[in-house]
C-alpha cells in the first residue's frame, strides 16, 4: 500500500483501526489516525518553525536596513557636508593667519631697516666719536625709529590678535570631526550587525588590511608611521635613505 | 642660474606646484623670505608642464599627490624633455613610502622633503641642491 504523503500504515495498525471502528471506539480510532499522521506533523512543525525564524530574522534585518537606509540617505551626505565644512574652515584659518603674517613681515623689515640706519651713528655716539651735525642726524633717525616702532607695534599687536583668533577653527572642526567619527562607528556596527544577521562572521580576516593606494603608490599623509616599516618617520629618514642611494 | 661670483641668483624663475593654494602660499612665503622674488604657481602637473615649456624656469618645487598630473609624473616629463631636463626639481610631499622615495630618486629628483616640514629644512635642501649644481 502506497501513500502519497509518505506515511506508511502497517497491516497491524489497519486491523486495529477496523477493530476500533467495529467496536464503536471512535475516540481511539481518531487517536490512532493522529498517531499515524504524527510524522507529517513534526516535519510540518519543523518547517513552520524554520519559516517563522526566517521571518523573524527578516524583520530584524529590515529594521537594520531602515537604519542603514537613513545612514546612506541622510547621515552620510550630512557627514560629507560636515567634512567639507572642515576643509573650508581650516583653509579660511590658514589664509587668515597668512594674511596677518604677510602684513607683519614688511613691518618688521621696515623697523629692522631703520635700526640698521641708526646703528653706525649710534656706535659712534657710544664711543664718544660723534660730532654735532652727526648728532643732529642721529636724533632725526632715532625720532623716526621711535615713531615707527610706536605706531607699528600697535599694528603688529592687532595682527597677532588676528592670528590668535584664526585658531578658533580647531574647536569647531574638532567637534564636527568627532561627530563624523561617531557616525563611522555606527555604520561599522550596523554593517557588522548585518553580517551577523546573515550568519557571516565579521572576524576571521586576522591580517590587517593594507591601505588603498593610488597611482605611483600615493596614499597621502601617513597617520600610523610608528606601526609601519614601509614608510619613513621624518626628514632624517628621508635623508638617510637618499644618501644610501648615493644622493 | 648662478651669478659670476658663484652666489645663488635670487632672481631665478621658480615654479611652485601644489593643488592646495595654502601650501603654495606657505612655500612662496618661505622662498620670498630666502630672497626669491620671481615665483609663479601652478595647481598640478598638467598646468605646470605647459608653463615650463613656455617660460624659462630655473627651478621647480612640486607636491607629489595632485589630481590631474602627479608631481612624480611631472618630474619624469621634465627629465624626458631635452629643453627642460636640466631644471632642478624639489619634491615637497606627504608621500612617505620608502619605495616612493626610491622611485623619485630614480626619476632624477634633486631633493625630497616630507610634510610637515620646517623653513630650516627647505633652506638646507635649497642650499644643497644649488651647491651640487654649482
Amino acid at each position: 500500500m502506497s501513500v502519497s504523503t509518505g506515511v506508511h500504515v502497517s497491516l497491524v495498525e489497519a486491523k486495529l483501526l477496523v477493530e476500533y471502528l467495529e467496536t464503536g471506539q471512535q475516540e481511539k480510532a481518531d487517536e490512532l489516525i493522529a498517531e499515524i499522521q504524527n510524522p507529517i506533523n513534526s516535519e510540518l512543525f519543523a518547517e513552520i518553525g524554520k519559516l517563522t525564524r526566517q521571518l523573524h530574522d527578516s524583520l530584524n534585518n529590515f529594521q537594520l536596513d531602515s537604519r542603514l537606509n537613513d545612514l546612506a540617505t541622510a547621515d552620510i551626505p550630512d557627514a560629507k557636508e560636515r567634512l567639507n565644512y572642515v576643509i573650508t574652515r581650516t583653509e579660511e584659518a590658514a589664509n587668515k593667519t597668512m594674511d596677518a603674517v604677510e602684513s607683519i613681515f614688511p613691518v618688521v623689515d621696515t623697523i629692522q631697516k631703520q635700526i640698521k640706519a641708526v646703528n653706525p651713528l649710534w656706535q659712534k655716539l657710544m664711543h664718544n666719536k660723534l660730532d654735532l651735525p652727526e648728532f643732529k642726524s642721529l636724533c632725526i633717525d632715532i625720532d623716526l625709529l621711535l615713531k615707527t616702532t610706536d605706531k607699528e607695534s600697535v599694528r603688529m599687536h592687532d595682527l597677532m590678535t588676528d592670528v590668535l583668533m584664526a585658531q578658533d577653527f580647531q574647536d569647531l572642526t574638532g567637534q564636527v570631526i568627532r561627530k563624523v567619527i561617531d557616525l563611522v562607528r555606527e555604520v561599522e556596527d550596523s554593517l557588522i550587525g548585518m553580517l551577523t544577521a546573515f550568519g557571516l562572521s565579521s572576524e576571521g580576516s586576522s591580517e590587517p588590511s593594507k591601505p588603498k593606494v593610488g597611482d605611483n603608490l600615493v596614499e597621502g599623509p601617513i597617520v600610523n608611521a610608528a606601526q609601519r616599516d614601509d614608510v619613513v618617520a621624518d626628514q632624517d629618514d628621508v635623508d638617510d635613505l637618499l644618501s644610501s642611494l648615493g644622493f | 642660474m648662478f651669478s659670476p661670483e658663484g652666489a645663488l641668483d635670487k632672481n631665478m624663475k621658480v615654479l611652485v606646484v601644489d593643488d592646495f593654494s595654502t601650501m603654495r602660499r606657505i612655500v612662496k612665503n618661505l622662498l620670498r623670505d630666502l630672497g626669491f622674488t620671481n615665483i609663479s604657481e601652478a595647481d598640478d602637473g598638467s598646468t605646470a608642464l605647459p608653463m615650463l615649456k613656455e617660460g624659462s624656469f630655473d627651478f621647480v618645487v612640486t607636491d607629489w599627490n595632485m589630481p590631474g598630473m602627479q608631481g612624480i609624473d611631472l618630474l619624469k616629463a621634465i627629465r624626458a624633455d631635452a629643453n627642460l631636463s636640466h631644471i632642478p626639481v624639489l619634491l615637497i610631499t606627504a608621500e612617505a613610502k620608502k619605495e616612493q622615495i626610491v622611485m623619485a630618486a630614480q626619476a632624477g629628483v634633486n631633493g625630497y622633503i616630507v610634510k610637515p616640514f620646517t623653513a630650516a629644512t627647505l633652506n638646507a635642501k635649497l642650499d644643497k641642491i644649488f651647491e651640487r649644481l654649482g
